[in-house]
């Protein structure tokens, strides 16, 4: 069972991974032949123990791509050689040959476990793809809303308050150029502030100065690194949907403090709130379509890269405002601001 | 009770600061004044805020008094670690993104084991280094208020780890740096104020101390713990029931509870082990009193300079820099607060030769720095400068033990078990009680012998890792781990040998007790000849490039 499972990590990145040779080699201990060879539709990627002459290889997998099936073969010296095509989802890509009087029923349950690594390794590659376009996707949200507001607003302000408008359009241009910037999929927390900043400030000409806004910020969580974007979707929720129908003026505070290896952000509005419900719902993914689907992206990012118990925290309650908790790691390998 | 209440007052502040000092900004346009990062300026004196502790303050002061001026060497290596520092480790650090010397080595090496290995190193050496901060704490807190040495430890320990749960430590920047505000000046001004109100024969005995240490009053000693002492010249002292009594020149044991009174000019007595105070012995600018004094000072150096980059809290305050560039200016600046605050103890140490030898006798040199003041200015002077004394020793605890609580707690929770904040705070609870535990039985032992375990510990382990992490692209993870083991199963063995178990005599003994100068080249070698035998991994030339690349 452990060969299976370390089979499995070896094969993690595809045949291609720097584990293909591991992989080669594991297998030819487990199918107790002479030597083993993996290949892919182009010919031999890995192997292990004896080795056979590349132009008989080649030939033996152009038969067996063919044939589509187990395909025995003889070497010169009279060695039984045994390949059979690994199908990938159904799809053929690749081969593992057994040289030296292989059980062929092994050889063929040996080569159905490799696809199904293989396939395993393929569908991470496929999540990964998934949770860019995720982001890709979020970045493309920010704009039909909030681009018609702040536009808008700013061509109120144009004739009677120019300097205000010119200071906001600047601040557009800011935000604009970090939403849809693509340095990479991380950033300091003091980066995501900036980006907050611009966008509150834009926020605040449109509810004509009834916002407050509060930032503490304990200085050593400023250089953390965090997934690109996750403050101000968040910042965005409390707005939309706790100030914006709130009478009166209303107060949205950011705040961010280290906790031992861990760096937090709190945002915290006083809002219309929301039942404790729907704001699970949102989490999941399963809310109204007219909530957007701004804090169960961020949710999912944060757990895509620090692990699940690393998602979004949120305490609200009908009528009391909402509070949104971040809680990250400081340091998470290969998460990295540029 | 001034001093009960400056330490009040040095508490309360701190935590104010913790948790409000998170700069608010209530209008947008401060809103960019907010965001911007902490200047190098706070940075450094809050690293030198946290890395001056109980045994600066306290420990070295009485170190002098008791081993001499060699004792000195102590802060010339606690400063010259920042050298190492900056040179070797501070800006490859930050580059790197790490934020403890774990995520250090999973960035560079990518092994979850190893990962809880460096865990597990973390954790024996902040508890080392904690054990004396809360004995610290205990002297400080049973010599101001009267109480037990425990109440005082159980006390300090309630203390630091309420103030993390309170949130006292969110924005550990400025509390630091306040701390470090606190420390100097609370130990600045009342040394600079005894050197003025000494006198000038005082001053002239304390820089000259050729002639031997006399009692400069009748000095009643009340011994504590039995002791055995050396007396160079007969003398005539009163015990407890004012009887006469006759002491020949000589050894003499006496048992705990004795009480004799010493007549003032009668030569002081110096306990079995150490040297004659103000002697040749005390005199000359080594650590050590036996026949290998070079080889400890040298020993303890390599420990104390090599040790330092491998403690834990230390490196992680550098990652509060915006760039490699300002981590190192981070480091330059506090070399010099250190060199500056360092110039204060030795000026206690050597006071207190001269005012307060009795303390030899009572094994109770440590507390030197909070004695010394009430002798040298008697009055209500005396009393306040106590009672700045105690604030900044106490200080020094809080804020050195709470920084080694949060990076042991962080360690045990984060690097050993994969937590949550509950589980923080749970961490938090525990390394105190452990802490205090260890405490409770060392009050006999001084400060800086502890502390210098720790930094054994900390250069025979983590030192070698991050050095050679940052400048070997050859480290292999089988050769971290060797290293790591190796390290510190000889020098935590070594030292704890040494202190718990009678050890054989003469170069074995000195072996076990200074063992840095053979742990060290040995984790070294460990590491490398390891790595030499396994491949490193495939990303280390990328990682390393990543170290350098401005």
């Amino acid at each position: 069972m452990r060969q299976v499972h370390a089979l499995g990590l070896d094969l993690q990145d595809g045949l291609h991974g720097r584990g293909a040779p591991a992989a080669a080699r594991r297998l030819r201990r487990l199918l107790a032949v002479d030597g083993v060879i993996l290949a892919d539709l182009d010919g031999p990627v890995a192997g292990h123990g004896r080795r056979v002459g590349s132009s008989y290889v080649d030939g033996l997998l152009a038969q067996v791509f063919e044939y589509g099936g187990g395909t025995r073969g003889r070497l010169p010296d009279g060695t039984a050689v045994y390949a059979v095509p690994l199908m990938v989802a159904e799809e053929l890509s690749g081969a593992l040959v057994a040289v030296g009087d292989p059980v062929e029923a092994d050889v063929e349950a040996a080569a159905a476990l490799v696809a199904e690594h293989l396939d395993h390794a393929a569908l991470r590659r496929a999540r990964a793809r998934i949770a860019a376009a995720d982001l890709r996707s979020l970045r493309a949200q920010i704009s039909p809303h909030f681009v018609h507001n702040a536009l808008a607003v700013i061509a109120a302000l144009v004739r009677t308050d120019p300097d205000r408008a010119r200071h906001l359009l600047s601040d557009f241009a800011d935000y604009l150029r970090y939403g849809f910037s693509d340095k990479g999929d991380y950033a300091t927390v003091a980066d995501e502030l900036e980006a907050t900043q611009t966008y509150l400030e834009l926020q605040r000409a449109r509810f004509h100065d009834r916002l407050d806004i509060t930032v503490r910020m304990a200085p050593e969580v400023l250089p953390v690194a965090v997934p690109f974007l996750v403050v101000q979707p968040i910042v965005e929720n409390a707005i939309r949907h706790g100030l914006e129908r709130k009478e009166g003026r209303g107060h949205i505070s950011v705040s961010g403090y280290g906790e031992g290896p861990l760096c937090v952000i709190e945002i915290e509005d006083d809002g219309v709130g929301m039942h404790p419900d729907l704001a699970r719902s949102l989490l999941a993914g399963t809310g109204p379509e007219s909530r957007g689907v701004g804090l169960a992206n961020v949710d999912q990012r944060l757990r895509a890269v620090y692990g699940p118990e690393y998602g979004l925290v949120i305490e609200t309650a009908l009528g009391e405002g909402t509070k949104v908790t971040v809680r990250v790691p400081r340091f998470t390998r290969g998460v990295v601001a540029p | 009770m001034i001093s009960v209440l400056a330490i009040g007052l040095v508490l309360v502040t701190s935590l104010v600061i913790g948790v409000y000092g998170v700069r608010a900004a209530r209008s947008a346009s401060d809103f960019l004044v907010a965001s911007r990062r902490v200047t190098p300026h706070w940075n450094a004196m809050a690293i030198a805020g946290e890395y001056l502790s109980a045994a600066s303050m306290l420990g070295l002061a009485g170190l002098v008094l008791k081993n001499g001026v060699g004792a000195m060497w102590y802060a010339v290596g606690f400063t010259a670690g920042y050298v190492a520092v900056v040179a070797l480790v501070a800006g490859p650090m930050r580059r790197s993104g790490a934020y403890t010397v774990p995520d250090f080595a999973e960035y560079r090496l990518g092994a979850p084991r190893l990962r809880k290995l460096c865990g597990l190193v973390v954790l024996v050496i902040m508890l080392l280094y904690l054990v004396p901060q809360f004995k610290g704490a205990g002297v400080v807190l049973s010599l101001v208020s009267g109480t037990p040495y425990w109440v005082g430890v159980v006390l300090a320990g309630v203390v630091v780890s309420g103030s993390i749960a309170a949130g006292g430590m969110r924005s550990a920047t400025y509390v630091q740096a306040f701390h470090y505000v606190v420390k100097l000046a609370f130990i600045a001004v009342p040394a600079v104020y005894l050197v003025a109100v000494a006198g000038a024969d005082t001053r002239a005995e304390a820089l000259h101390p050729e002639w031997g240490t006399r009692f400069p009053e009748t000095t009643p000693v009340e011994f504590t713990v039995g002791t055995r002492f050396h007396l160079e010249a007969p003398v005539t002292v009163t015990d407890a029931s004012g009887a006469p009594v006759e002491l020949a020149a000589g050894e003499h044991t006496v048992a705990a509870g004795t009480e004799y009174v010493f007549p003032a000019g009668a030569g002081v007595p110096h306990p079995a082990g150490l040297p004659e105070l103000g002697g040749g012995q005390w005199r000359t600018p080594l650590l050590g009193t036996g026949g290998f004094a070079l080889f400890e000072t040298w020993s303890t150096l390599l420990a104390i300079t090599l040790g330092c980059m491998g403690l834990p809290h230390v490196i992680m305050r550098f990652h509060t820099s915006a760039t490699a560039h300002v981590a190192r200016r981070v480091g330059v600046g506090v070399i010099a607060l250190l060199g500056l605050f360092y110039l204060f103890p030795t000026v206690y140490g050597l006071l207190g030769r001269v005012l307060t030898p009795q303390l030899v006798l009572l094994r109770g040199t440590d507390t030197v720095a909070v004695v010394l003041p009430a002798e040298a200015a008697p009055g209500t002077a005396g009393t306040l400068l106590t009672a700045l004394v105690a604030a900044g020793a106490f200080g020094a605890f809080l804020s050195t033990s709470s920084g080694l609580l949060l990076a042991l707690a962080g360690g045990l929770s984060h690097d050993l078990f994969q937590g949550s904040v509950p589980r923080l705070r749970l961490a938090v609870a525990v390394g105190a009680c452990v802490a205090v535990l260890m405490a409770l039985p060392v009050e006999g032992i001084d400060i800086n012998v502890l502390v210098v375990w720790a930094f054994t510990v900390a250069a025979s382990t983590f030192c070698p890792l991050l050095v050679l992490g940052i400048w070997w692209r050859r480290l292999t993870l089988p050769g971290a781990a060797a290293g790591l083991v190796v390290g510190a199963v000889t020098a935590t063995g070594a030292v704890g040998w040494s202190i718990l178990a009678p050890t054989p005599p003469g170069w074995p003994a000195v072996l076990l007790a200074q063992p840095a100068a053979w742990t060290i080249p040995l984790a070294f070698t460990t590491m490398a000849v390891a790595s030499r035998f396994t491949r490193p991994p495939d990303w280390a030339e990328h990682a390393v490039l990543r170290l350098h690349s401005p």
